[in-house]
């Protein structure tokens, strides 16, 4: 039977502030276990958290670029559940009155994704369990690492809507500053649930939910797996248990972890260390005065102000860091379509298949490079040279150059020699050229810049060339 | 009057060090500390260290309220490095790695800190015998409990083995103690002391308060503690001078009695020696009013939800996993939890915990938090009213004196109501102070309360102050 698929989201963005989401340890990934801990984030015996208004700031900023009602009042809620990733066995979290809510997403297919809400909470630790010693060990570096949860109404009708989406969602927290989404580093995680019904019909089926899948692919196969799965049990007459599941990235398969009567009671209740945060006008408009250029926005910059072509202020805006980049080097060197060609074809090949999210050469070189070339003090090909030895070795753009003889010096005396020469030696083409042949004049460009590679710029050369042919003209 | 001004003089005059001072109150607490068991922790070492510090600063020219004085601190309030259990045995070996605000504020002032005080396991109870200790018991004898959580603290200020302590008051706990030991005992406004680095039992109601032997100095400490704190959300930028009013007449002023405090269950005795002070207060110029507070009688019951509540969650943080008591051979993490939590607890605080789980479920959060929350708003709104009317409203501190021990232990919802008279102010976070107004036949002392509006702390000590300078008992 055919079935329509209806998926919803709830994507976990870590944000990139400076600190912690209720203490003022570093928020920074990648530290040694346990060292940016204090008594608050490891929940010792009366320790109290403080909010950091700078997260509070960023989940505004996100609500206001996904189309969401800010609430002017807000307030914070304890989640209770033991786990010894979580120390104080309550996760603070928001649920009545999160600070955003009503947003919408629109995709490529034109499917319009509504966000329920968005609200912060804190992040737990991280546990690692050793078979060998048939220990557990515990680094509460992430405990209460600000998150934003985007939470989804079921609008999305396909894997590819599903992947669509969380990756427009961390390109645009990417853009806002508020997160890295970086999937690698688990700093964007999404909960999918999943449905299946009859085409056409509008009553929902039971769904499932997916917990913590932190890869494009791992979203795309879950649902496509469970996609699969449901449909078979709804056409041998099943029905769909409603569960929470996991999926196993090296199976591509998906498993029960526990059903709706197991499910964990919260016990929800209203926070009371943290005081309600009621917004004015002026938080609201400060959030969005924070808000840079979005990708859409930078395309239509691009086009319009930059006079690039569609195709290329789309490949220019994919990665934040790269249009940044772009956006760097033009404010030094305002040459739009030339940085943009060779930024294309020397920065982003190099840069494209790294995790790292930075371009290793400063926008000053690059400026620098894109300069000399266009204005034949290097030309392109070693220009590309430049750039090669400025990834693998570093180094400022005129030194390479000078080093490796890259600069054109201009010598119009050695240029005339030269062509005098060549058509002395080739009386029978110039004779060639004056009966017609005119694309002769390109053969002996070609020569003498070959020749004169760094000493003569094309331009010197036609200058000298139209000289000397005319003073054969029969 | 006032023993902390007093002793301020003799240091500062140098007729006694800190070094002297203190070594006479632990000469004290050596001789009483066996039979009274007011201190879980003496912390000798700290003390005399504080008070050489102390006299160097004296020597130095320097001086504040509380330079160089002995202070009790109850055992749920963090001194780093210092065991700090909260009478409980699953933090009996705990040593915080932090200084609570209070600490920290009293550091300032160079206040010395004698030892960690006997209370109630996490603050829960009025009688301070559900301790993991040795159970402290009221220097006033007969057999009887000091009163509770507070009780190691209100029995060393009553049995002269510190001049001043703090305690915390969630329900009453710094009040009632001090009400059934005969000292003054008071919780001031929420969020006029900072909750950092007190093991919380039920956040929106727990706060910091002095017991000593005045009033007078009951305000001398709130100001060097009180104030605005970045550790603590809930803390309130509003300074108050707290002794501010001392010594201004009280003539004219309003007081405010409510009849529901005075109905039935309250000790007849008690109610006489209250009376007494209402009759006082009336000579000495004051205007009595009646005033009401219906809601009375969901008190306890919004109270308890409400604490329970958030006690369930504030404690479910001692796992085993980090620090504190572990229950040795546990398979599986929840088999760790349940063991230690089974074993590191006592059975007050399981039942408080298993009844804050069950107010919070799915399916009862309605009938039982939210509709507390509600009762709680109520109350607000009747505190509201009874101060448009009164300056201060006066009442029973507790239903009876101090009971014997190992009265009412099986029946908690005795030993619950018996909280009826302290509740509201922490429900409505509005400060109140007990001083003792008399004493029974068998000499056992009794308590009035004296509550204020928010942030009007300095109005209920003026009139605990006057009464202390000027009742006859």
């Amino acid at each position: 039977m055919n079935y329509d698929v209806v998926v919803g989201l709830e994507i976990h963005a870590e944000l990139s502030t400076n600190t912690k989401a209720f203490c003022t340890c570093s928020a920074d990934f990648g530290a040694d276990p346990n060292t940016h801990i204090c008594p608050v984030c490891t929940g010792q015996p009366g320790a109290l958290p403080i909010i950091n208004h700078g997260a509070v700031e960023y989940a505004i900023r996100a609500g206001l670029t996904f189309d969401c009602d800010i609430n002017r009042y807000t307030k914070f809620e304890r989640k209770n559940y033991f786990y010894p990733d979580l120390p104080k066995a309550y996760q603070i979290s928001q649920l009545d009155l999160p600070i955003c809510v009503n947003g919408k997403v629109e995709l490529s297919t034109g499917t319009v994704v509504r966000i329920n809400n968005i609200h912060l909470e804190e992040d737990a630790g991280k546990l690692f369990h050793d078979d060998f010693y048939g220990q557990s060990l515990a680094d509460y570096n992430r405990c209460s690492v600000p998150l934003i949860e985007i939470v989804t109404e079921p609008d999305m009708h396909s894997a590819e809507e599903a992947v669509e989406f969380v990756s427009k969602i961390g390109l645009y927290l990417k853009y806002l500053n508020v997160c890295d989404a970086k999937m690698q580093e688990g700093s964007i995680r999404a909960d999918v649930n999943i449905s299946i019904k009859e085409k056409g019909s509008e009553k929902l089926g039971n769904r499932t939910e997916i917990k913590n899948l932190n890869s494009f692919r791992s979203i795309q196969r879950a649902i496509e797996y469970e996609v699969k799965r449901q449909s078979e049990i709804l056409d041998n007459g099943g029905t769909v248990v409603q569960e929470t599941r996991k999926f196993d990235d090296t199976m591509g398969t998906t498993s029960s972890m526990r059903s709706k009567e197991n499910a964990n009671d919260y016990r929800y209740f209203p926070e009371p260390d943290i005081m309600s945060i009621v917004f004015t006008e002026e938080d609201i408009e400060e959030a969005r005065r924070n808000i840079p250029l979005l990708p859409h926005q930078r395309v239509d910059k691009y086009i319009n102000e930059y006079g690039l072509t569609d195709e290329d202020a789309r490949v220019l805006t994919l990665e934040k860091y790269l249009s940044d980049f772009y956006d760097e080097t033009v404010a030094i060197y305002p040459q739009y379509k030339n940085v943009s060609n060779l930024f294309q074809t020397e920065i982003m090949r190099r840069v494209k298949d790294t995790e790292e999210e930075v371009v290793p050469i400063s926008a000053e070189g690059f400026a620098k490079v894109c300069e000399m070339t266009d204005k034949n003090i290097v030309n392109r090909n070693d220009a590309k040279t430049i750039i090669r030895i400025m990834f693998e070795e570093g180094g400022e753009p005129e030194e390479i150059a000078k080093a490796n003889n890259f600069i054109v010096v201009e010598d119009a005396g050695e240029t005339e020699k030269f062509i005098e020469e060549l058509l002395d030696s080739n009386p029978d083409l110039v004779k060639q050229y004056f009966d017609g042949k005119t694309n002769m004049f390109g053969f002996f460009m070609g020569q003498t810049n070959r020749a004169l590679r760094g000493k003569a710029t094309p331009t010197l050369v036609r200058e000298c060339l139209e000289k000397a042919l005319d003073k054969r003209k029969p | 009057m006032s023993k902390l001004l007093d002793l301020r003089k003799q240091l500062d005059n140098k007729e006694i060090s800190s070094v002297e001072l203190t070594k006479g109150y632990l000469k004290t607490i050596s001789e009483k500390n066996d039979k009274l068991n007011a201190f879980i922790t003496v912390t000798e070492e700290l003390a005399l260290k504080g008070a050489e510090e102390a006299d160097r600063r004296i020597a130095e020219g320097e001086t504040a309220p509380l330079l160089g004085i002995p202070l009790a601190i109850k055992d749920n309030i963090c001194i780093k490095n210092e065991r700090t259990t909260c009478a409980s045995k699953i933090l009996e070996n705990f040593k915080p790695t932090y200084n609570a605000t209070v600490i920290e504020k009293l550091n300032m002032d160079g206040a010395v800190y004698l030892g960690k005080t006997n209370m109630d396991e996490f603050a829960m109870g009025g009688s301070s015998q559900t301790t993991y200790f040795n159970k402290p018991v009221n220097p006033y004898g007969k057999n009887c409990v000091p009163g509770g959580s507070s009780g190691g603290s209100a029995i060393a200020v009553a049995a002269d083995m510190c001049p001043a302590a703090l305690g915390s008051d969630t329900g009453g706990s710094v009040r009632q103690p001090a009400a059934f030991c005969g000292v003054t005992g008071m919780k001031p406004t929420y969020g006029t002391v900072s909750r950092y680095g007190l093991v919380a039992f039920a956040s929106s109601l727990d706060q910091i308060g002095p017991i000593a032997e005045s009033a007078e100095d009951c305000g001398l400490i709130l100001n060097a503690i009180s104030g605005k704190d970045a550790h603590d959300q809930t803390s309130r930028n509003v300074k108050i001078d707290f002794n501010g009013l001392v010594g201004q007449d009280i003539k004219g002023l309003k007081i405010g009695i409510p009849k529901e405090f005075f109905g039935e269950g309250i000790d007849e005795e008690v109610k006489d020696a209250v009376m007494k002070a209402v009759d006082f207060y009336r000579n000495a110029g004051c205007e009595i009013i009646e005033v009401s507070m219906p809601t009375l009688k969901y008190a306890v019951s919004a109270y308890y939800l409400l604490a329970c509540a958030e006690a369930s969650s504030n404690l479910a943080r001692f796992d085993g996993v980090r620090y504190g008591f572990r229950a040795d051979g546990a398979e599986t993490y929840e088999e760790l939890i349940r063991m230690t939590r089974s074993q590191g607890f006592g059975e007050e605080v399981k039942r408080r915990i298993l009844l804050g789980t069950y107010a919070l479920s799915s399916g009862y959060y309605d009938a039982y938090y939210k509709k507390a929350l509600a009762v709680r708003q109520q109350f607000k709104r009747e505190y509201n009213e009874i101060f448009e009317k009164c300056d201060v409203m006066l009442t029973p501190t507790a239903p009876t004196v101090a009971y014997k021990i190992n009265e009412n232990v099986d029946d908690p919802v005795k030993m619950y109501l018996a909280d009826i008279c302290t509740v509201t102010a922490n429900i409505g976070g509005v400060p109140a102070i007990n001083t003792t107004c008399g004493f029974n036949k068998d000499g056992m002392p009794i308590g009035l309360s004296l509550t204020a509006k928010q942030f009007d702390d300095a109005r209920a000590i003026q009139f605990a102050d006057f009464f202390e300078k000027n009742f006859k008992k």
